[in-house]
């Protein structure tokens, strides 16, 4: 065991102090407050200027003059063709085209301009013109306005999920505030955080290996340690970077995150949305509350232990193989007929998440979340949503016993497999490599 | 100190060692020889407990071999190689602490050996800066860091320039008198004369020569003389001649075969009354003479 310790030791150390480890790290989870923050950078200096858009109304929707967002909307006499003949001189950005039309059957109006304006400004002109023949329709019908708002309802469904485990005292059941939409979200990052690492770190295993055994140092060691224990040093030594990095990744993730919240919250208040009527921002502040509320109802501890176990039982499972393979072949080329169909379960379960997600409670969610092949991805997919205990334990169970099958079988390949060099390298040979009795 | 009784081993498609027995004795150098895929390395893995015989045992000191045994030889196999991002000191720190000594015990040894080299103090250089010759030294150093009583050393001069194979040399000689035990092979017969003591050598996976380098030498000189001498030899029925030639003006230097039933007495009288004789010497083949014979003499059993 002290020799795995001295194995694990060199292989974290030697990751741990690299440059690009380090640079890594600690710039990944930037790189996405980055694109943030040069986006809202990009949208802010594009709002400088002012596009002109020449309208000809014949329906009198608008008196003079309205701006909507950066957009000047003018009332204008002049021709279409001539208009169009300004818009490719530059000198308006568009012609907005009402035709004469009765307001309880409008048609659409037209809109022409040099490129194709975006789905938001699409978006927020309708609105305009739509709330524009609504006020026109309560003048006409003589409607008291006051009264169509309190019309005007909004219901949201609230979900909440019953857990027998939580009775209290007076004998109800324990209930707590659940949503789909957060499970959905929790769901897919957890497991497409444990898919990314069983790639990539499986993939540093096997770049490991290989260059033991291409650098030839492999047999001066296995002369001072037992092949399995090399293999299990650097699969331990190789897992406990992942996580190092991922520790490192939430801590600056969230540290970031609560930074940047906070700088541009306030920043995003002042951004005026032109069409935000104070029941959606009320709503919006609502959301925002349950969300906190239903963050909070997360059993936490539960959903971090059980990330803990699949997120090593995972990499474990496939870093045997990664560590096999890179044992058997003499370069990354050689390495890749063998590297798909181990990535096949793995890439499958990321097309599987999708399915899982909708529909937590099918019998492919029960049977894949318990396969230990794609269970370390799916399980933490289905994870938020419930899942019964029985179920999660078998899963757990399965994973424990694949994980000791598949490092004893790598094991025999790679005691063979590191020795080897120049051989062509065959499942038939592999095989044999593993059956061989005495090596 | 060490034997090795009856091993075989057979690996998928062929056989690489055919019931081999060796005994090396303490405070010797044993030569293990033999050409390219005679099966030098599979014995050597195999004592080394790298991989396993199918048939046969080990023994140390008359006992079976146990892992601790095997994790106190410093073994320096032909396929070697370091971590090439690392520095020097942290490789022989890694090294040292996989054969169970301590961080002082490793500085302290590696110091010694960097003097007993010839190399200025490595320790913090990177291994990727070092020279081919450097890393062998290197290498050469992580093996024997732990002072262990066997070393066992697959093809140890590949790699090495002269100056350095006999730097290398040297300080096998003077383990060997600090009475380690010292087990290499090679395919290459000049380092065998000057440090065998004893050898064994193997050619297609089965041993066909074992014993003292000297005795060896005897059995296999073939009663030829070596000879310089004034004036030109006439055959007689002492001797015939192997060639002769004049390197300079009245010096003759020849090679002359005894016949059956005559003593080397009567060839020097025969050769004394023709010439002067300036130089007389028995022809003892050398190691290299020897392992081409039985190499050839083993390729036409087959």
């Amino acid at each position: 065991m002290n020799k795995v310790w001295i194995i694990f030791e060199r292989e974290y150390l030697q990751r741990v102090k690299k440059k690009s480890f380090i640079l890594s790290t600690l710039l990944t989870p930037m790189i996405f407050p980055f694109f943030i923050f040069i986006t809202i950078l990009l949208i802010d200096s594009d709002d400088q200027e002012t596009r002109k858009i020449a309208v000809i109304d014949n329906t009198d929707l608008i008196n003079d003059s309205i701006s909507i967002g950066d957009n000047l909307l003018f009332k204008s006499n002049l021709d279409i063709n001539y208009l169009q003949t300004s818009i490719l001189d530059g000198e308006i950005y568009g012609a907005l085209i009402i035709p004469k039309m009765d307001i309880y059957d409008p048609s659409s109006i037209d809109f022409y301009s040099k490129n194709v304006p975006s789905s938001d400004f699409v978006r927020d002109v309708e609105r305009v013109f739509e709330e524009r023949i609504r006020n026109r329709k309560i003048n006409e019908l003589q409607l008291d306005k006051s009264s169509l708002d309190k019309l005007r309802t909004n219901i949201s469904m609230d979900t909440y999920s019953v857990e027998e485990s939580v009775v209290s005292d007076s004998g109800e059941l324990g209930i707590s505030k659940s949503s789909s939409g957060l499970a959905f979200g929790l769901g897919y990052f957890n497991g497409f955080l444990i898919y990314m690492f069983v790639f990539i770190y499986g993939s540093f295993i096997l770049q490991s290996v290989l260059d033991e055994k291409t650098s030839k140092v492999v047999e001066v060691i296995v002369s001072s340690v037992k092949p399995i224990q090399l293999m299990m040093g650097k699969v331990l030594g190789v897992g406990a970077v992942a996580f190092t990095q991922i520790s490192i990744w939430i801590v600056l993730v969230f540290s970031i995150s609560t930074l940047t919240s906070l700088y541009f919250g306030i920043d995003t208040s002042s951004t005026t949305q032109i069409i935000n009527s104070q029941e959606e921002i009320d709503q919006s502040k609502e959301m925002v509350a349950g969300f906190y509320e239903m963050f909070a109802s997360i059993d936490i501890y539960k959903t971090v232990i059980v990330f803990l176990i699949y997120f090593t039982g995972g990499f474990f499972l496939y870093g045997a193989f990664f560590a096999a393979i890179g044992s058997a072949v003499d370069n990354l080329q050689d390495a890749s007929q063998f590297t798909l169909p181990i990535s096949l379960p793995i890439i499958a379960s990321l097309m599987f998440m999708g399915v899982i997600l909708e529909n937590p409670e099918s019998n492919a969610s029960l049977f894949l979340s318990i396969f230990p092949f794609t269970s370390p991805i799916l399980m933490m997919a289905r994870l938020p949503f419930g899942v019964p205990d029985w179920q999660l334990f078998l899963s757990i169970m399965l994973l424990v016993l694949f994980v000791i099958f598949s490092l004893w079988f790598a094991g025999r390949i790679y005691r063979v497999g590191i020795l080897t060099t120049g051989s062509k390298i065959t499942y038939k040979l592999l095989w044999k490599w593993f059956v061989m009795k005495n090596y | 100190m060490l034997s090795v009784k009856n091993i075989s081993k057979t690996y998928v498609d062929h056989k690489a060692l055919d019931n081999i027995s060796l005994n090396v004795r303490k405070s010797s150098i044993f030569g293990l020889l033999g050409p390219n895929g005679a099966g030098k390395t599979s014995l050597i893995r195999i004592i080394n407990q790298i991989i396993n015989q199918d048939e046969g045992e080990i023994y140390i000191e008359d006992k079976p071999i146990t892992y601790d045994d095997v994790r106190k030889i410093g073994y320096m196999p032909e396929e070697r190689g370091l971590y090439k991002k690392m520095k020097v000191g942290d490789f022989l720190l890694f090294m040292g602490k996989l054969k169970g000594l301590n961080r002082n015990q490793c500085i302290e040894s590696s110091r010694s050996w960097f003097k007993n080299l010839e190399v200025s103090n490595w320790w913090n250089k990177n291994i990727e800066d070092l020279s081919k010759g450097m890393s062998q030294k290197v290498q050469f150093i992580s093996t024997v860091l732990h002072d262990p009583d066997l070393i066992i050393l697959d093809e140890p001069f590949s790699g090495f320039d002269p100056v350095n194979a006999n730097l290398v040399k040297s300080n096998l000689l003077r383990l060997k008198d600090e009475g380690k035990t010292i087990i290499f092979s090679t395919h290459r017969m000049e380092s065998v004369d000057e440090l065998c003591d004893h050898l064994a050598m193997i050619n297609n996976s089965k041993k066909i020569l074992d014993g003292d380098t000297e005795k060896i030498k005897m059995k296999y000189k073939s009663d030829n003389y070596l000879v310089t001498h004034d004036k030109k030899l006439k055959k007689d029925s002492c001797f015939s001649i192997v060639k002769s030639e004049e390197i300079s003006e009245g010096i003759f230097d020849s090679e002359v075969s005894l016949s059956n039933n005559k003593t080397y007495k009567q060839l020097f009288k025969s050769i004394s009354d023709q010439s002067k004789v300036i130089s007389f010497k028995e022809k003892i083949p050398s190691m290299n003479d020897i392992f081409i014979m039985k190499v050839k003499e083993g390729g036409s059993d087959e």
